[in-house]
C-alpha cells in the first residue's frame, strides 16, 4: 500500500495497481486497493477540475484575446475560401473540392501548432512569473501536472478546431461526409502525437529556453511538407519521403479520409496504425526527455531561466 | 527527531555565457553557493538564516523545497532524502519566496489559493474553510475576491505567505517574508510564526532583518560566501542590536551604523 502511494506519477500508480490486482499475493488487500484507487482517481479528477477551471476563467476574463482569436479564425477561413474560388472548381486534390481540402488540412495543422504553443507559452509564462518553481514544490509530480495541464490545453485547441470546421461548413458551405467513429479514432491518435510534441516543446523551453524553436519549425518548414495545402504526392520524391516520415501527414490525411470521404475505420487501418505507432514511440520518449531535463534544471538551478 | 538535516552540503552554480556574449565580457565560471554546510532543525524550532546577499540563504531554502538538488552531501527532510524522495519531501514543505508574482493574474486571491491547495492535496471537504481561515489570518479577507493582477507588492507577499500556510506544512520556508509588509502586518505575522512553531511546525526564515530574527527565531545560522560561519541560539528577548553586532563581528563587514 505504501509502495503504491509513494510513486510519483499517477500513471505509475495506475499501472502498479492494475498489476497488483492481477497478482494473487495482493488478493487479500484487494478491497483496500480499490479504496485507494478510488481516492487516487478522486484526487486526480479534483486536480484536473482545478486546472480546467483556472484556464477557463483566465480565457473568459481575457475577453479581448478571445474575441480576436475568433475574428482571426473567420478571416483565415475567408482567405482560403476566396483562394479556392480563384483557383476554380477544376482543381480537386485527392478527388475532393479544394476548399474542404484546405479546411481540414489547415484546421488539423493549426490544432498541432496551437497545442505545442499552449505548452510552450504555459511553461514560458510560469518561468517569467516564478509560478513554475512554486508548482514544482507542490505535492503533485511534474509529469502528472503537465499531463493534466495538457488535457486542459487540448480542450481549448480542440474547441478551436471544432469552431474552425463548423464555421467552414456552416458559413462557407464546405461539403463534408463524416464518419463519426473514424473522426474520433483519428483525433485520439492525433491527440497522443500532439501531447508528445507539446511535451517536447516544454522540454526545449526548460532545457534551452527555446521552446519557440519547435514552433518556428512547425510554422515555417513543416507545414508545406505535411499536405496541409496540397497533396504530398505532388512533392519531388525525396521531399515526399520526408513528408511520409512525419506524423502530421497521416493525421491530416486521416482526417480528410474520415471527414470528407466518410471512410469507415476498417478502411483506414493503415493510416491509424502508423499514427498510433508515432504516438506510442514519441510520447514515452518525450516524457523521458522531460524528466531528464527537469532533473538537470534542478541540478543546475536553471528551472526559472527564460 | 530532526525535521531538517543538512550533511556536508555543497552547491555550485556553473555559468556558461550566452552565445551572443561569447565575444563580450561575460565569461564562464562557477559560483560556490554552499560549501560543506551542515545543520539540523527539530520540530517547533524557528531558525533564522542570516547573511549578506549571495551568501547562500535562498539556495538552502531551494534545496529543502527540492527546487534545487545538491551537488554533494545530503539534505534530509522528515527522514526523506530530497534527491531520492522529492515527492515525500514536497508534501511536508510550504514555501513563500521573496519575489512574489508567482500567481495567476486573472484569478482572485481565493481562486489562486484554491488552485494551489488542490495541487497540494488539501482534502476537498476542508479546502473552503481552510482557505477562508488563511485569508482572514493573512489580512486578505477584504481582497479575497479581487483579481491578483490588481494587487500591490504587500498584498502579493501576504498571498504568498497564505499559499504556504494553507497546505499546513510541517516545515515552513520563508524567504524575506516581510520585505514589503507594513509594520502592523509584520507584527501579526511574527505572532503567527511563533504560534505555528508552538503547534509543531519547523520554520526556516531567510532574512536581513535583525529585529525579525530576534523577535521570532530560536536560533540563528549565519551564512557568508556559502559557508556556515555560526550556529547560535537566540535568547528570548535578545536585543536586535546584539544580533547585529554578532553578525558584523562574524562576517568581518563594516557596520556603517558604528562609523
Amino acid at each position: 500500500m505504501k509502495k503504491i502511494r509513494d510513486r510519483r506519477s499517477f500513471f505509475c500508480n495506475l499501472t502498479l495497481l492494475s498489476l497488483s490486482i492481477t497478482n494473487s499475493s495482493y488478493a487479500r488487500n484487494y478491497k483496500l486497493e480499490i479504496t485507494q484507487f478510488s481516492s487516487l482517481m478522486t484526487a486526480t479528477f479534483d486536480k484536473l477540475y482545478a486546472i480546467l477551471r483556472r484556464d477557463l476563467l483566465t480565457t473568459i476574463r481575457h475577453r479581448s484575446g478571445f474575441v480576436l482569436s475568433l475574428v482571426g479564425t473567420f478571416t483565415e477561413l475567408a482567405a482560403f475560401y476566396f483562394l479556392s474560388r480563384a483557383i476554380g472548381s477544376g482543381f480537386r486534390p485527392d478527388g475532393v473540392a479544394f476548399f474542404p481540402f484546405l479546411l481540414v488540412g489547415t484546421g488539423v495543422y493549426t490544432f498541432f501548432v496551437m497545442s505545442v504553443q499552449a505548452f510552450v507559452s504555459a511553461v514560458q509564462e510560469a518561468q517569467q512569473t516564478g509560478t513554475l518553481e512554486v508548482l514544482m514544490t507542490s505535492s503533485t509530480g511534474p509529469v502528472e501536472l503537465l499531463i493534466l495541464s495538457s488535457i486542459s490545453a487540448f480542450a481549448g485547441t480542440l474547441g478551436n478546431l471544432l469552431i474552425y470546421l463548423s464555421a467552414g461548413v456552416a458559413v462557407f458551405r464546405a461539403a463534408i461526409h463524416p464518419n463519426f467513429f473514424s473522426c474520433v479514432a483519428v483525433m485520439i491518435c492525433s491527440l497522443v502525437v500532439a501531447l508528445a510534441l507539446g511535451i517536447a516543446g516544454a522540454t526545449l523551453q526548460i532545457a534551452f529556453q527555446k521552446g519557440s524553436a519547435l514552433l518556428w519549425l512547425l510554422g515555417s518548414g513543416i507545414w508545406f511538407l505535411s499536405g496541409t495545402m496540397f497533396p504530398v504526392h505532388s512533392l519531388p520524391r525525396p521531399l515526399e519521403l520526408l513528408a511520409r516520415a512525419m506524423p502530421f501527414t497521416y493525421a491530416i490525411d486521416g482526417m480528410r479520409q474520415a471527414l470528407l470521404d466518410g471512410r469507415p475505420i476498417s478502411a483506414m487501418a493503415p493510416t491509424l496504425a502508423i499514427l498510433a505507432a508515432f504516438g506510442l514511440v514519441l510520447l514515452p520518449l518525450a516524457i523521458l526527455c522531460l524528466s531528464f531535463t527537469l532533473r538537470r534544471a534542478r541540478q543546475n538551478g536553471t528551472l526559472s531561466f527564460y | 527527531m530532526n525535521r531538517i538535516t543538512f550533511e556536508s552540503v555543497h552547491k555550485i552554480f556553473r555559468h556558461r555565457p550566452a552565445l551572443r556574449n561569447w565575444l563580450g565580457r561575460e565569461r564562464s565560471g562557477e559560483t560556490i553557493a554552499l560549501k560543506d554546510v551542515s545543520f539540523s532543525a527539530a520540530a517547533t524550532e524557528v531558525l533564522a538564516l542570516l547573511g549578506p546577499n549571495g551568501s547562500g540563504k535562498t539556495t538552502a531554502i531551494k534545496l529543502i523545497s527540492t527546487i534545487l538538488l545538491p551537488d554533494a552531501g545530503s539534505v534530509k527532510i522528515g527522514g526523506f532524502d530530497a534527491r531520492r524522495n522529492a515527492h515525500d519531501v514536497r508534501r511536508q514543505v510550504g514555501i513563500a519566496v521573496a519575489a512574489e508574482r508567482s500567481f495567476f493574474p486573472r484569478l482572485s486571491a481565493r481562486e489562486n489559493l484554491d488552485f494551489f491547495a488542490t495541487l497540494d492535496d488539501v482534502p476537498r471537504s476542508e479546502r473552503a474553510q481552510r482557505i477562508a481561515e488563511t485569508l482572514r489570518d493573512s489580512g486578505l479577507d477584504e481582497h479575497a475576491d479581487t483579481l491578483v493582477m490588481k494587487f500591490s507588492s504587500g498584498l502579493y507577499q501576504r498571498l504568498g505567505i497564505a499559499r504556504a500556510l494553507v497546505k499546513r506544512p510541517s516545515i515552513l520556508l520563508l524567504d524575506e517574508p516581510t520585505r514589503s509588509l507594513d509594520a502592523g502586518t509584520t507584527a501579526h505575522f511574527w505572532t503567527t510564526i511563533r504560534a505555528l512553531a508552538r503547534q509543531g511546525t519547523t520554520v526556516l526564515l531567510a532574512t536581513h532583518n535583525f529585529a525579525e530574527a530576534s523577535a521570532v527565531a530560536d536560533r540563528a545560522l549565519l551564512l557568508h560566501r556559502g559557508q556556515l560561519l555560526a550556529d547560535r541560539p537566540i535568547a528570548k528577548g535578545e536585543n536586535a542590536d546584539t544580533l547585529r553586532a554578532f553578525y558584523f563581528h562574524s562576517t568581518g563587514e563594516v557596520d556603517e551604523k558604528d562609523s
